[in-house]
């Protein structure tokens, strides 16, 4: 088939709906100029190829484990990022006028956020109803100032638009409060760009990152240098977009905090970090303004800062954005933004919003009670206010009698509660669905952020795009997303998403981590490596139990109780092995059984996304997947071997990629700490639950060496067979053995030697004389002599350590890390 | 006249407390028909950081933060202040509800006492269609908003039961509403809300209420405690009106020593605060509002 045919059959059943834009296709069904060359490199692949492309880039999605998270179902939970594959095109000409217009209402709304927060003068001597602007949830009182001009507002801002069926571009909706969405749009050009890098380059498509880079510039300018640095305040990993909040963070350099991490004192705001408080200046926000002081604003928050209003209006700390920018979001505001243009930025939108009345004036009231059957009437605010009746939007046509009847009413109340607005047929883009082209409808958001060099707009975004026609396309109501190409007229610069080199100051000092971060990284280390002794455990069991009489082995009864007292399967006298070391790998109801351990670990993990390199969390989930998976909850005992063996595996290639690609700084200490604590404990517990002094059995001597992973060393050193003094040597006191006590003693001192010192006086963590004390003692036990009773000492040591490293790092209700000694 | 206030709150929380940042709004402002002649607060233990400033509706608020490790917090307020008591404005020369309701919705003005701040839903107050079916048959069409409000607040009065065992400072008003008991703050929430289903604006004031009646008057319920009553805005001349539904009075005689102003209890709360503590904790208030005998 020639080129040309190809192309015509892969859009030969593509027909766009009656009286609706096609991106893609113009009335009379032809292929736009703008298209023309995408349409037939898709058919030139075939659909086979393209299928290929399309799975390679879902798989790229899942593999960098993008999520969203659906609020209105619970028990789904997390749910893998719905990429539509085929992008929008948007021709150089339709891009100008695009960018244009919204670089026009970023400044407009800046100036209409401006003046709200310092009182409100030139918007009521426009005469604008003041209640349009009370009217809003998000209209913050405290922070309005009108002794002083307000700070910027609007840092990052984003527009949802859509095309009409006469091809003219119309704002829907106004992102002002913590738009999100831009790391996805990363995401989406990233996963599509790998599985279609030649198909990609064939086109001049706008690079997205000098956008970021300018945001990231920006947001640093606002930081000193010995500082916290740049903060993403999150509401944390319930958050529908917390996978975005970590991404980000960590493309752009941001440290990613909640609200706990942060504390304000004298009026300005701290990082509680492991080496005390250091101050953040800087503020990328992503939780509801409102949502951000309990003190001040929303008492009922849990997620914000006492105090944060008091630091923004000193100055002391810039947001992005403005604690009161969610302001912006009104829908009630749509109606006026034309008319404000003109006196307060001194323009004319050349991008209209869609047509919007708000009921809160007579005039507009009546005009849309006039004409009631053909509107959708909407909330007048971002958040629904409590108006009567709950919910919208309503789309008049759906409602029955009676339904418009108490709308009516309503309005006629309490107009102000209520916008009217104009039905648009959204434009259609092809979406590839079961090996074919369909129309779908799309809203397009695009985002803008405000610089010291004026404003720039990320050349792209991405598309929502669903099988519904309504103004309200949304994730939660499953649409998908699509990546969105501004072709250019000229060859693009080929910039890389990966920073400059030119751009990065060469940093070595030890960067700032949050206490509550070092506290999941430590715990997060303890959790693998315990269920990692626990497989090690139920392994050695495994092996002994699959012998035909399980009972009198040697050892057998010894594993069972460990297991038992390790919290990793239920007292039950009568209960025979076998079935505990089933329950120990894959019962999730204990505490102490494998996947209980692997999804404490992954808990600890998910906080620290930014943190936590992607191929260790992959791993992680691929273990988790694997204990969780009805093979493995359903396995026969006789299973039982195979199975913590491969669990075994896949642990390791978490430590793997955990230590190896994890930057050696503090976080790295704490993962480090937590894993030779846990293993030291786990040491001292085989030797006393296994060596005997007197009449132990040498079977379970072998069993020691085998859990401790040392039995070739041993039979190399001592080739007449186990006795206990030269195991107690090999096993807690050869330094040489890598699984030894001392080893983990040895290495435990290095790593709190290298810990932050105290402040205010700079003194060592007490954490560091226990590290030593224990070091020492054990140092100079003879093997010969090793009681348990010192064992149990040496045990108590290292749990008396662990909590003075908690004490000394982690303790993030304590404010006085700073200040406390010295009043 | 002249009232000397007098109010004493104190926290006993179950362990130390390390570190708490406070809002206080215990101090009154000098306003219209109100002159605060002395003033003055006590904070025991001594706060590490203490700032004064006006919230967004005037009132003086406190910010306080206690750094040292403390297990109770007592904050004694006391002010003289002088109440000028003008004749009480006639009901039936108020402009009809709804032309009220109209300059409301339509006031361009976004100042601190404009009616557009007082006739939205708030933290505490929904609007909600029991509180609209509950008004409604008082406001016919015409009559005169203050009458109306009057009605309203003699209605309330009659139904509901003084309660303070029925509701705490978290009851939601439409439980509060549902159960038909309750204390002035809830009396205080069910009245504003249903103003406001209707599309009228209403305020939250909270005060004082002189501790000892007058020989021969009834002793108010609420004189030992911080009270809170309702403000009506009336239209441009008139302004805003005060009305006591828990006592069915009008706030304006000279019993009433307003306090602060806001949507409802969460803008005008005596003591907002931030605790690191996880303990339990009680707390006691002691009001004494007395009139001084004029020089």
């Amino acid at each position: 088939m020639s080129e040309a045919g190809a192309s015509e059959a892969l859009i030969a059943g593509y027909r766009p709906l009656p009286g609706v834009y096609d991106e893609m296709v113009d009335a009379a069904g032809r292929v736009r100029p703008h298209w023309t060359a995408f349409v037939d490199r898709l058919a030139a692949e075939g659909q086979a190829s393209l299928a290929q492309r399309f799975n390679a880039a879902d798989r790229y999605l899942k593999d960098s484990g993008v999520y969203y998270r659906v609020y209105d179902d619970p028990t789904a939970g997390e749910r893998q990022w719905p990429l539509s594959h085929v992008p929008l095109l948007i021709s150089p000409q339709d891009w100008a006028a695009i960018e244009a217009g919204v670089i026009q209402r970023a400044k407009l709304i800046e100036a209409v956020l401006k003046d709200v927060y310092s009182g409100g003068r030139q918007l009521s001597a426009l005469g604008l109803p003041a209640s349009l602007i009370a009217g809003s949830p998000d209209f913050l009182r405290p922070l309005v100032q009108t002794d002083q001009p307000s700070p910027r507002q609007l840092h990052l801002y984003a527009v949802d638009i859509g095309r009409s069926p006469n091809g003219q571009w119309w704002v829907l909706r106004d992102r002002t409060q913590a738009p999100s969405g831009a790391g996805f749009a990363l995401e989406n050009r990233i996963a599509l760009s790998r599985a279609m890098a030649d198909v990609f380059r064939g086109f001049d498509v706008e690079r997205l990152a000098p956008f970021f880079d300018a945001l990231r510039v920006e947001l640093a300018s606002h930081r000193e240098t010995d500082d916290a640095g740049v903060c993403l305040l999150t509401p944390g990993p319930l958050n529908e977009t917390y996978f975005e909040h970590a991404y980000l963070a960590r493309y752009l350099g941001l440290r990613l905090v909640e609200g706990i991490d942060l504390l304000v004192l004298g009026g300005s705001v701290y990082l509680r970090t492991v080496g005390g408080l250091r101050k953040v200046r800087v503020l990328l926000r992503r939780i509801d303004g409102d949502f951000a002081d309990p003190l001040e604003l929303n008492g009922r928050s849990r997620l914000g800062i006492p105090g944060l209003v008091q630091a923004a209006l000193r100055g002391n700390v810039t947001l992005a954005n403005g604690l009161g920018s969610g302001l912006a979001e009104a829908r009630a505001l749509l109606g006026f933004l034309p008319t404000l243009a003109e006196p307060l930025i001194n323009e004319r939108l050349t991008l209209p919003n869609v047509a919007t009345w708000w009921c809160g004036q007579p005039a507009a009231r009546e005009a849309v009670l006039e004409s009631l059957g053909q509107r959708v009437i909407a909330p007048a605010y971002s958040r629904v206010a409590g108006g009567i009746p709950q919910g919208g939007p309503w789309v008049m046509p759906d409602l029955d009698g009676s339904q418009r009847e108490t709308l009516r009413a309503a309005i006629e109340r309490r107009g102000v509660d209520f916008v009217g607005q104009e039905m648009l047929k959204l434009s259609t883009m092809p979406v590839w669905v079961d090996g074919r082209l369909e129309p779908q409808p799309f809203t397009f958001r695009v985002f803008v952020a405000a610089t010291a060099d004026g404003y720039k707009v990320m050349p792209g975004g991405f598309a929502l795009v669903g099988p519904h026609d309504l103004g309200a396309v949304s994730m939660q109501r499953g649409a998908r997303s699509a990546d969105v190409w501004v072709l250019s007229d000229g060859p693009v610069q080929q910039t890389t998403l990966i920073p400059s080199e030119t751009q990065i100051v060469v940093r070595r000092a030890a960067g700032v981590l949050p206490s509550r971060a070092a506290d999941n990284l430590f715990w997060l280390a303890r959790y693998i490596e315990r269920a990692e002794e626990t497989l090690r455990l139920v392994r050695a069991l495994a092996v002994r139990v699959s012998a035909e009489r399980s009972e009198g082995l040697p050892g057998v009864g010894g594993i069972a109780e460990l297991l038992v007292r390790w919290g990793a399967a239920p007292t039950d006298p009568h209960a025979n092995p076998a079935l505990i070391g089933l329950t120990a790998l894959a019962r999730s109801q204990f505490d102490g059984a494998v996947p209980a351990l692997v999804a404490a670990a992954r808990r600890a993990a998910s906080v620290t996304r930014d943190r936590f390199p992607a191929d260790a969390w992959r791993a992680l989930e691929d273990l988790n997947a694997f204990l969780l998976s009805p093979e493995t909850r359903e396995i026969a005992e006789v299973a039982v071997l195979e199975k913590a063996s491969t669990a075994i595996r896949l642990i390791a290639a978490v430590t793997g990629f955990q230590l190896e690609t994890m930057n050696r700084q503090a976080g790295w200490r704490f993962v480090k700490l937590g894993l030779r604590i846990e293993r030291a404990l786990a040491t001292c517990r085989f030797a006393r639950q296994f060596a005997r002094a007197q009449g132990g059995s040498r079977d379970e001597l072998d069993l020691l060496l085998e859990l401790n992973d040392c039995h070739i060393t041993y039979r190399s050193r001592y080739p007449l067979g186990a006795a206990f003094a030269p195991v107690m040597d090999l096993v807690l006191l050869d330094e040489s053995n890598p699984r030894s006590l001392l080893f983990q003693l040895s290495r435990l001192k290095g790593h709190v030697l290298a810990l932050p010192l105290l402040p205010p006086t700079n003194r060592p963590s007490p954490a560091l004389a226990v590290a030593d004390r224990l070091h020492a003692i054990v140092s100079v036990l003879d093997p010969v002599k090793i009681r348990h009773d010192d064992i149990l000492g040496i045990e108590n040591g290292l749990m008396q350590l662990s909590d003075e490293i908690s004490m000394s790092y982690f303790r993030v209700r304590d404010p006085f890390a700073t200040e406390g000694e010295a009043s | 006249m002249i009232y000397d206030i007098r109010q004493t709150t104190s926290y006993a929380y179950g362990s130390f407390v390390p570190f708490a940042a406070h809002v206080l709004r215990l101090m009154p402002l000098s306003n219209a028909g109100l002159d605060v002649l002395e003033c003055d607060m006590i904070i025991d233990p001594k706060p590490s950081e203490y700032a004064v400033t006006r919230d967004f509706f005037g009132n003086a608020t406190t910010h306080v933060t206690l750094k040292a490790p403390h297990n109770r917090l007592v904050v004694e307020s006391r002010s003289v202040v002088q109440l000028a008591v003008g004749p009480l404005i006639d009901p039936l020369t108020t402009p009809p509800w709804e032309a009220v309701r109209g300059a409301a919705h339509a006031t361009p003005s976004l100042a601190p006492r404009s009616p557009a701040h007082q006739i939205f839903a708030s933290k505490h107050v929904p609007i909600d269609a029991a509180f609209l079916d509950y008004a409604a048959p008082l406001f016919a069409p015409g009559r005169p908003i203050l009458a109306a409000a009057i009605d309203l607040m003699t209605q309330i009065h009659t139904d509901f039961r003084y309660d303070p065992a029925a509701t705490d400072v978290m009851t939601p008003a439409r439980d509060a509403f549902a159960f038909r008991r309750g204390v002035c703050q809830d009396f205080a929430h069910i009245m504003i809300g249903c103003l406001r289903s209707l599309g009228l604006a209403a305020a939250y004031v909270s005060g004082y209420l002189r501790t000892h009646p007058l020989p021969g008057m009834p002793r108010l319920e609420g004189a030992d405690a911080m009270h809170a009553w309702v403000s009506v805005w009336c239209g441009e001349r008139a302004g805003w009106q005060d009305l006591d539904p828990t006592n069915a009075i009008r706030a304006g005689g000279g019993d009433h020593v307003p306090l602060a102003f806001g949507r409802d209890y969460s803008d005008v709360s005596p003591i907002d605060g931030v605790i690191f503590d996880s303990g339990r904790h009680s707390v006691s208030v002691a009001v004494d509002v007395t009139e001084r005998a004029e020089a």
